[in-house]
């Protein structure tokens, strides 16, 4: 049968056929071995061919009636685009981008998110200490007695100073690590930032709780003149993991912002923008918390100089304050 | 799986979604269902599960790990793996875990441009959140606390539920990050139907027919002709069964009827017959369409004379 006798589309088909299955061995080769390591004429090739296919696809549409043929170019044209437009970064790059530059501008980014977090976190602590000081019954409201680990108003100075001195702690290294970093804080901090999506209230109310919690806690130890002790008891992990908590809350409010006021954008749209920096903080707070823990599994069992404790922790937090404020200054 | 998916071939799959790449030639690819999706899941968490149990033995032969701490270190580890796995094999697989390659899905980008870093942790992380986190909650809380145990269950269902209301079947990770997951396509080039009848010239041009007989039908009417035709041609072999000679003498009678085709088609020809109609047929429809009128069915006159 000669080619005229063909109908046109049959004929579109002949011609082109070739192409398309060459397209179509490379498209395999491509998603097996990956872009970068093919053959510089093999991937050209691709590219060329891909953008060929997906012409044919659209003539097809219009001139082919012949179903077999067009749901093989929709097929063959979505498998080529895939593996044209596959993701080409590296990881290390992509690791080093975000420390250097990408984390702490996102940070300065939301600063005012950050920003309530930190001042939920603070109107919750006073509220704590002064409800503590006009009644410490308001202690046993707050704190849960798993968490108080024995200590409240009923228990003596004595066994407040051994809390915070201790000497031989129930666990040490690795398995403290691991057992500080799925502690409360962790589990406030995820939930923080996760249930901010939910329209903010769950997430500054929580922060605003922790806050109490931390306000009362201090107010019990300043009764007892014990409060420049404690104090350095928290510093030494807790400006990481308040600060990481309080990030996170930013972050999560971040969300709940770009919910309720979307402005301009629709919701799902201000959702996804959001995203992109609170993404970012919450694996800065992640990251933070993973260094507190680090800090409580190993260092503060290990020092118990009130001083050394005041000076590694607020040297941390300078650390951190110095990442995010100037972090990719440069790069601008 | 594969049932399922002849299915779908067959008919116009109603889960398609619509995709433009840079080149502004839209693609559509067919959604990937939840059970399919849980499917991989279920593998993925099945092989970060085994990693961090090997990991944690490994802990515990070097006498790292205290037995009073071995929970707390497991879950540990299982999360330290399983988050870099999910994000790392989807950079490096373009859109695919293991669990995914397996069930062959994959996650694509929404606006048509590459997977970007940014997408992919993002959906992944928000996976902590909305599966992992609540699980953990489910299985660590005791039956003491009610309400919390409930809290964490509406929390998962309410997760689970999000992808049930959108046509995409996105989780709300997937809404954030701006991504789906397809099936992916898999393209197998059938014979063009319109080139087999090169050793039946003879019999074919026996056959002729006039356009009036050929504005009868539409392309979906073609469209099923050329899936019989193809069911006729799979194995070899045309199917000799007696339903099958029963329903294309039905197909045949019926196209004569509707076309007006007077002569009778004996037998032995009425293959040959719809081959050399649909031929006819389809170089009609082409050439309608190449002049701007698109014939979707039978019914496409009445349509013209209602709008």
């Amino acid at each position: 049968m000669a080619e005229s006798d063909l109908i046109r589309s049959a004929r579109f088909r002949k011609k082109r056929e070739a192409d398309w299955r060459r397209l179509e061995t490379l498209v395999s080769q491509a998603e097996r071995v990956g872009l970068q390591r093919m053959e510089f004429a093999a991937a050209r090739d691709l590219a060329a061919l891909y953008k060929n296919a997906t012409t044919s696809l659209a003539i097809a549409r219009e001139i082919s009636l012949d179903k077999a043929l067009l749901d093989y170019l929709e097929a063959l044209t979505a498998r080529a685009y895939l593996s044209v437009y596959a993701p080409q970064e590296r990881l290390g790059g992509l690791v080093r981008k975000f420390f250097v530059s990408g984390a702490p501008t996102a940070i300065r980014r939301s600063w005012l998110f950050i920003a309530i977090g930190f001042l939920c976190m603070g109107l919750g602590g006073l509220a704590g200490y002064q409800l503590f000081l006009e009644n410490p019954a308001w202690y046993h409201v707050f704190m849960p007695p798993e968490l108080a680990g024995g200590r409240g108003p009923t228990s003596t100075t004595e066994e407040l100073r051994q809390m915070i001195y201790d000497d031989e702690p129930s666990a040490s290294g690795l398995g403290a690590f691991a057992t500080y970093l799925f502690s409360h804080n962790t589990r406030i901090a995820i939930f923080v930032f996760g249930l901010g999506v939910f329209l903010c209230v769950p997430a500054i109310l929580l922060t605003f709780y922790n806050g109490l919690l931390l306000g009362a806690f201090y107010a019990l130890h300043v009764e007892r003149g014990l409060g420049s002790d404690l104090g350095g008891w928290l510093s030494i992990h807790g400006v990481t993991e308040l600060a990481a908590i309080c990030i996170a809350s930013g972050g999560g409010v971040q969300l709940g912002a770009a919910i309720l006021f979307p402005g301009k954008r629709s919701r799902r749209a201000a959702l996804r923008h959001a995203g992109r920096d609170a993404v970012k903080l919450a694996l800065v707070a992640a990251f933070m918390l993973a260094v507190a823990a680090l800090v409580e599994g190993f260092g503060r069992q290990l020092i118990q100089d009130k001083s050394a404790r005041y000076l590694i922790g607020w040297g941390l937090g300078l650390c951190w304050l110095a990442w995010f404020t100037l972090g990719g200054k440069a790069w601008k | 799986m594969r049932l399922w998916r002849r299915k779908c071939d067959t008919t116009p799959p109603p889960s398609a979604a619509e995709l433009i790449p840079p080149e502004g030639v839209p693609l559509y690819l067919e959604v990937a269902g939840l059970g399919v999706r849980l499917a991989a899941q279920i593998t993925d968490v099945g092989i970060t599960l085994v990693a961090a149990i090997a990991a944690l033995i490994l802990l515990m032969s070097l006498g790292v790990a205290e037995p009073s701490t071995l929970i707390a270190i497991g879950s540990l580890l299982f999360f330290a793996i399983r988050v870099p796995y999910y994000v790392i094999a989807e950079l490096a697989w373009n859109g695919q875990t293991l669990g995914k390659r397996l069930m062959k899905i994959k996650v694509v980008s929404h606006d048509g441009k590459s997977l970007g870093t940014h997408a992919l942790v993002l959906r992944n992380l928000m996976k902590e959140a909305e599966i992992f986190l609540p699980a953990t909650l489910l299985l660590t809380l005791d039956a003491a606390s009610p309400v919390a145990t409930g809290l964490a269950l509406v929390w998962i269902l309410g997760g689970l539920l999000v992808p049930l209301f959108n046509r995409h079947r996105q989780r709300l990770g997937d809404l954030m990050a701006g991504t789906h997951v397809i099936h992916l396509p898999v393209p197998v080039l059938l014979m063009d139907l319109a080139q087999v009848p090169a050793k039946e010239t003879t019999a074919t041009e026996s056959f002729t027919f006039l356009t009036h007989q050929l504005d009868q039908y539409g392309a979906f009417e073609l469209q099923t002709l050329e899936m019989l035709l193809r069911a006729q041609e799979k194995g070899g072999s045309p199917v000799r069964s007696q339903s099958n000679k029963a329903t294309i003498e039905s197909v045949v009678e019926k196209i004569r009827q509707k076309i007006g085709y007077a002569n009778k088609v004996p037998e032995t020809e009425r293959l040959s017959f719809l081959r050399a109609f649909y031929n006819a047929q389809r170089e009609h429809l082409e050439k309608r369409q190449l002049f701007g009128e698109r014939r979707m069915d039978k019914h496409y006159a009445g349509n013209d004379n209602s709008s």
